[in-house]
């Protein structure tokens, strides 16, 4: 029988994770095309190395001397914070408070600010071109790395962590072929949409995990993980819809 | 002994370090991290009830999340 929790689990790190990608390829492709694709993978690569030492590490370490309760604790409060960020951004973009996500701006404005900076001799490694795509992949896989650990651990289970990893991976690979396919940013990835429902996952999971390590008993046991993901997505589109009103009063009042 | 150059540059090291673990957890909504670890308190407190502490965190994770949205469009309401 399938494990709801598992398909939750995997459905959630897979989304967030190609969120993150998205963003990551977008980085990646604007230094890539204004200054040089060597230098930019080299840069992605090393940021890769990075976060797969960081994962080995701290997911060992993690499981091997941490109590249960107090991953839960730690791990469920820092997904109900992301959680809530994230859904925070994506009702405000949904109802005209916040501009929504744009890759292809994000990307012409990266370009203007690299081909700005001068050029360099051939051969040579292009520092910007490394730090810029060092630092895009590092940040936004740390954000992958901390939802896969989170995930992965707060089970209790090591298959969890295989699962988060796999979900993880599978979303980056498939945003990485078909950015490498189209050479562009992907514009048409939904992204408000996915952190919309990204939000609501991370927050619900950290609820349910940061209960569990207080020691609050849930009703239902890991089956209310749905009744909490159905509250909290109704709470969300009453909130979407109260302050999409609120925004077009303003928007009469101004005109 | 370290000179003041050195520990100028050590401190600056450890500001950036504290600064980017801040800008990363608690990005630009404090009262979100605030808020949760009063739900983190609230649900230690309330641990017991088997009625009263889900409900409760429940209904304070709805409560901050309106407000976190009410906050932030505070200034274009004014």
């Amino acid at each position: 029988m399938i494990d709801q929790s598992a398909v939750l689990l995997f459905i959630t790190v897979a989304l967030a994770s190609a969120v993150e990608a998205t963003e990551a390829l977008t980085i990646i492709l604007a230094a890539g095309i204004t200054r040089g694709w060597r230098s930019t993978f080299e840069g992605a690569l090393l940021a890769i190395a990075c976060l797969g030492v960081i994962v080995g590490i701290a997911g060992t370490a993690l499981i091997q001397y941490v109590p249960l309760y107090a991953l839960r604790i730690v791990v469920g409060t820092l997904l109900l914070i992301f959680g809530l960020q994230w859904l925070t951004k994506a009702i405000l973009r949904q109802t005209g408070f916040k501009a929504p996500h744009d890759e292809r701006d994000i990307y012409d404005k990266q370009v203007a600010t690299l081909s700005k900076e001068k050029g360099i001799l051939r051969g040579q490694r292009d520092s910007l071109a490394f730090a810029i795509s060092f630092k895009g992949v590092l940040l936004e896989g740390m954000e992958v790395i901390m939802i896969v650990i989170s995930f992965g651990l707060a089970n209790g289970s090591q298959n969890q962590l295989g699962t988060a990893a796999l979900a993880a991976l599978a979303a980056v690979a498939v945003m990485t072929a078909i950015g490498a396919v189209v050479a562009k940013p992907l514009t048409k990835v939904p992204e408000n949409y996915m952190k919309l429902g990204v939000g609501n996952l991370l927050t619900v999971f950290g609820l349910f995990w940061m209960g569990e390590g207080v020691g609050v008993q849930w009703p239902l046991g890991d089956i209310f993980l749905l009744v909490l993901l159905a509250i909290i997505f109704l709470a969300t589109l009453g909130l979407i819809a109260y302050f999409k009103r609120v925004y077009e009063s303003l928007t009469e009042i101004e005109l | 002994m370290p000179s003041g150059k050195t520990l100028s540059v050590i401190w600056k090291r450890v500001k950036s370090f504290f600064t980017f673990w801040k800008d990363f957890l608690v990005g630009d909504s404090p009262v979100l991290a605030l808020g949760v670890v009063i739900i983190l308190f609230v649900a230690y407190l309330l641990r017991g009830s088997a009625v009263l502490a889900p409900v409760s965190i429940i209904i304070l994770v709805l409560v901050l999340i309106t407000f976190a949205v009410w906050q932030k469009t505070k200034a274009r309401r004014r």
